[in-house]
């Protein structure tokens, strides 16, 4: 164990814990229920989230727990179905659960988050970044992650800072986070006095771009920068081809493509600049984060959404603390007050913000196959797309 | 067993069941070497089923098939075509898409050396002139006489020690029919072993040797195939008497 | 004019992974009755075995000498294991089991190795494109293009002067009469998985060589693009389902690049529903023969 990282986390934690109450000799646990796609399609974001989500919970364990009660955490399996997603999200509330995590997509954090809207039992989805998805469910869902108009607000104001007046964008509707955050990005763009000269469509998994890149090579205006929420196995055949068609207009893409695939795809991505929820600059609360991680599992972390995971732990963690109490409303009340919660990613705010936090979206650049910091951005929020 | 020459083929109490259903129940048979043996029967007497069993397409419930003396029962059918018996099976079914050439080439493939495969195929291509006509010619589009030459012939690349032949007449012209057992008394000429099943009766006893009547999957009739012919018994058998 | 001809290398290229993919399908398929929908993931355990290669420091030649001999013997182990003992069974029963097994590599791929994609770093000259004629082509394209024409060749030779090759595609139009024929059937039902192996391996090194990356999950569209090709070619028939991958590719590209942008949200559907009116004109689909019927 390394000692040095295990301290700087439990620091971390620690400020979480200081408001709350001292621990209570005996009691019963506190359990928190994770309904994710385990298996399945989304595995790829609610594996690593829940890896995040089971540091968070031993730093808190290790910490005296919330109220001085241990945390327990009980994982169930979706399999990535909608369907599985309510039926296991129900198990959950009969459980006892006080608050639970549900999937990274919209559709089966909807079903699960219904279950838990009824029983009110707040709940959060661990990496859907629909700035929608907590109304469409009601007042005990909440959003966890960088939300797609953020994003797209972000990128929007970086372009136009470059100087970019003319962008294409290629959006598939397969999701709506391909979806709606390039046309966040062009609605933005567009009021802030750019042009959306072309939108393109592609299908998840089509591999084939060939034929998109040839009419944007065709494309009169040509565009000054291209932006594209698209994600792999997508995003590399798609900048491939474009580079090998000899189009080297800058691309921006955003935190989907945060993963080492993009980093290894060598001169093709130079350049490329992404957002995501956090850079890891030396001292910050992720890079602690990145040590305890590769401690606990013992392989460098490789996805952002573990991080993401940890954060929403600390924040059902604040808000229990902060309500007092382990009741459903309480809970829900005073998550939806929280502010500034450190988290490993920074800082997370949903007081004002319906549900939806206001977190921070750094801005990264790929340069010779690393990660180069560009900036921490918060945009007005008047420019902010309304979703 | 001790009587007349050495059974070349031997078939006791042959079962073969689909389910249900009894399709064979202890039939059996002899063939001596050089011999037709004509099986006859009325349609889903169980002929092709007495084939296709001791072929080891269909499993068979119980008996014993020696051929030459060994048991093969219950082997694979390439196995059985690797010991010198092979079928031609009922309906022809050449391979439709590939050249006459190829149907015979395949029907070779058992024969290791190339010479080997290429003397039988001109002694084939002999007997058989219309398919070297035909030769690049896809199987499929054959008359129906010339796919059934083409079935015989591709059988008889493996220079069988015996061959089965289900139903060649099934389908055709009587004028082709009588070709196509021509050729079979042919093949008994150049010393082939033969056992026929057929629904056509005088023309089968008439090449034949010896003839078995199969009625609901028992053998109703045996004898040589000139007393079957004269006796009129044939066609009492072939109505079953279960 | 010239992007015309730029859309139709695009096609090709595109065209020859679906034409090889659907081909090992329509392989087994045609031997067997089985429509293996675990044959996309032998394209991702080629990846797989690449990405282990490139991290053992062997190079790119020969990951992709690994990838595919590893999707090859995935493939005969696939049969030997996995299929064999439900060859007699019915084709529900097959079907069933081609899922199972593709399940049981997903799950494999999830816990043991990552649910995360793995990147595969592809050579930078790999990424360029060459001038042909004015015609910017790429050169994964044009390695694409190559591949599929080379590979379409030798096997057509081996289907038509070998022993082995004959058998196979009589295998494809009766199989027990083969049999007859004293061939073997375990060797002509691994040879078929064999090839199908290899073909999805060189599928895999070109669709990988796109992707840059190798996830669990990623077989699956390219086998529901394979499957829908093989279809349309011609159930049971191989060249149709070459032709059957080129025609899907060449609708694809076509429609992708010139759909009016109100339209493009319907590509998809576009697609299908075209493949769907050649179905209805040709049931048999467009090799497909009435012999194979029978
Ligand atoms: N695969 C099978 N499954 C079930 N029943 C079968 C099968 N094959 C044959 N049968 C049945 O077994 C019985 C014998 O059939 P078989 O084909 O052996 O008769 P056959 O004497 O060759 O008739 P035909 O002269 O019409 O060819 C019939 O009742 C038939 O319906
Ligand atoms: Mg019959």
């Amino acid at each position: 164990m390394n000692q040095v990282s295990t301290t700087r986390i439990a620091a971390v934690a620690a400020g979480l814990m200081v408001a709350g109450g001292t621990a209570q000799g005996d009691s019963h646990g506190i359990t928190i229920g994770y309904a994710g796609g385990f298996t399945g399609y989304l595995a790829p974001y609610d594996q690593p989230s829940l890896n995040g989500v089971q540091l968070a919970l031993d730093q808190i364990n290790a910490a005296g727990g919330i109220m001085g009660m241990t945390v327990e955490l009980i994982v169930k399996d979706t399999r990535s179905d909608t369907a599985q997603a309510s039926v296991v999200a129900q198990e959950l509330v009969d459980d006892g659960v006080v608050a639970m995590i549900v999937s990274c997509d919209v559709d089966p954090a909807v079903a699960s988050g219904v279950m838990a809207q009824v029983a009110e039992i707040p709940s959060a989805s661990s990496c859907a970044s629909t700035p929608t998805l907590p109304a469409a469910v009601g007042p005990y869902m909440f959003s966890n992650y960088t939300a797609d108009n953020l994003q797209g607000a972000v990128l929007a104001e970086y372009a136009r800072g470059q100087g970019y007046e003319n962008a294409y964008i290629l959006l598939s509707r397969d999701t709506p986070y391909t979806e709606k955050l390039p046309e966040y990005f062009g609605e933005a763009f567009e009021a802030m006095g750019g042009t959306v000269v072309a939108v393109g469509e592609y299908t998840m998994g089509q591999q084939d771009f060939s034929a998109e890149v040839t009419n944007i090579g065709g494309l009169d205006p040509s565009p000054d920068v291209i932006q594209t929420s698209a994600y792999e196995p997508d995003f590399p055949a798609f900048i491939k081809q474009l580079r090998a068609a000899g189009i080297d207009t800058p691309v921006l893409g955003s935190d989907g493509i945060d993963s080492p695939t993009t980093f290894s795809l060598g001169d093709v991505a130079e350049g490329v600049v992404f957002s995501n929820a956090g850079f890891a600059s030396p001292g910050s609360a992720l890079e602690a984060f990145e040590m305890a991680f590769e401690e606990k599992y013992g392989t460098p972390n490789d996805t952002v959404f573990t991080a993401t995971g940890y954060d929403l732990m600390m924040v059902i963690a604040a808000a229990i603390e902060a309500a007092g109490s382990t009741d459903g409303p309480a809970i829900r009340d005073a998550w939806d007050n929280l502010e500034n919660v450190q988290v490993a990613t920074g800082s997370i705010t949903y007081k004002d913000q319906n549900r939806v936090p206001v977190r921070v979206v750094a801005l990264n650049q790929v340069s010779g196959g690393e990660r180069v910091h560009v900036g921490d951005f918060s945009p007005d929020p008047s420019m902010i797309p309304a979703p | 067993m001790n009587n007349g020459p050495e059974h070349l083929l031997d078939v006791a109490g042959l079962e073969v069941r689909y389910g249900a259903i009894e399709a064979i129940r202890g039939a059996g048979l002899e063939v001596c070497k050089g011999e037709i043996v004509a099986l006859l029967g009325a349609n889903g007497a169980g002929k092709s089923s007495f084939l296709n069993a001791i072929m080891g397409l269909v499993p068979l419930t119980s008996g014993r098939v020696l051929l030459d003396g060994e048991d093969i029962a219950g082997e694979a059918p390439e196995a059985i075509v690797r010991r010198g018996m092979t079928l031609c099976p009922e309906g022809r079914r050449v391979f439709a898409n590939l050249t006459v050439r190829e149907n015979l080439a395949i029907g070779g493939a058992t024969r290791r050396r190339a010479g080997d495969a290429a003397t039988i195929l001109t002694g084939m291509l002999d007997r058989f002139p219309v398919l070297a006509e035909r030769h690049d010619q896809m199987a499929g589009t054959l008359s129906g006489g010339e796919q059934q030459m083409l079935a015989i012939a591709r059988a008889m690349m493996s220079a069988p020690r015996i061959v089965l032949l289900d139903e060649p007449s099934l389908g055709l012209a009587p004028r082709i029919v009588d070709t196509i057992f021509e050729m079979i008394a042919a093949l008994q000429h150049h010393g082939a072993t033969i056992l026929l099943v057929e629904q056509n009766v005088d023309l089968a006893l008439d090449i034949a040797d010896r003839g078995y009547v199969l009625a609901s999957g028992r053998v109703a009739l045996a004898g040589p195939a000139s007393e079957l012919l004269a006796s009129g018994d044939v066609e009492r058998a072939y109505m079953g008497r279960d | 004019m010239e992007i015309l001809i730029q859309q139709f290398v695009n096609a090709l290229s595109l065209g020859g992974t679906y034409a090889l993919l659907a081909l090992g399908l329509a392989m087994v398929f045609s031997v067997l009755g089985l429509i293996n929908f675990a044959h996309g993931d032998l394209m991702t355990l080629t990846g797989y075995a690449m990405f282990f290669a490139i991290g053992a420091g062997l190079g790119m030649p020969l990951a992709v000498v690994l990838g595919i001999a590893c999707a090859t013997l995935a493939a005969v182990a696939m049969e030997r294991v996995a299929f064999r003992p439900v060859r007699d069974a019915n084709t529900a029963t097959m079907l069933l089991t081609s899922l199972a097994v593709s399940t049981i590599l997903h799950m494999l791929f999830q816990n043991l190795i990552s649910a995360r994609p793995r990147a595969i770093p592809v050579p930078s000259w790999m990424i360029g494109a060459v001038d042909v004629g004015g015609l910017a082509i790429g050169v994964i394209q044009l390695m694409s293009i190559t591949a599929t024409a080379l590979l379409l060749i030798a096997l057509s030779i081996f289907l038509r002067r070998s022993t082995l090759g004959i058998a196979m595609r009589a295998a494809a139009l009766d199989f027990p009469v083969t049999r007859l024929m004293g061939i073997n059937a375990n060797a002509v039902v691994a040879t078929a998985f064999g090839l199908s192996g290899l073909l999805a391996g060189v599928a895999g090194v070109l669709w990988l060589a796109q992707r840059g990356s190798v996830d669990p999950l990623m077989g699956f569209l390219p086998v529901l693009k394979a499957f829908i090709a093989v279809v349309l070619g011609g159930l049971g028939s191989l060249a149709g389902a070459v032709v059957g991958g080129f025609v899907l590719a060449f609708i694809e590209v076509f429609l992708r690049a010139f759909l009016p942008d109100g339209w493009l949200p319907f590509r998809e559907s576009i697609t299908l529903t075209l493949v769907i009116v050649l179905l209805l004109v040709r049931p048999e689909g467009l090799i497909g023969q009435r012999e194979n019927v029978r």
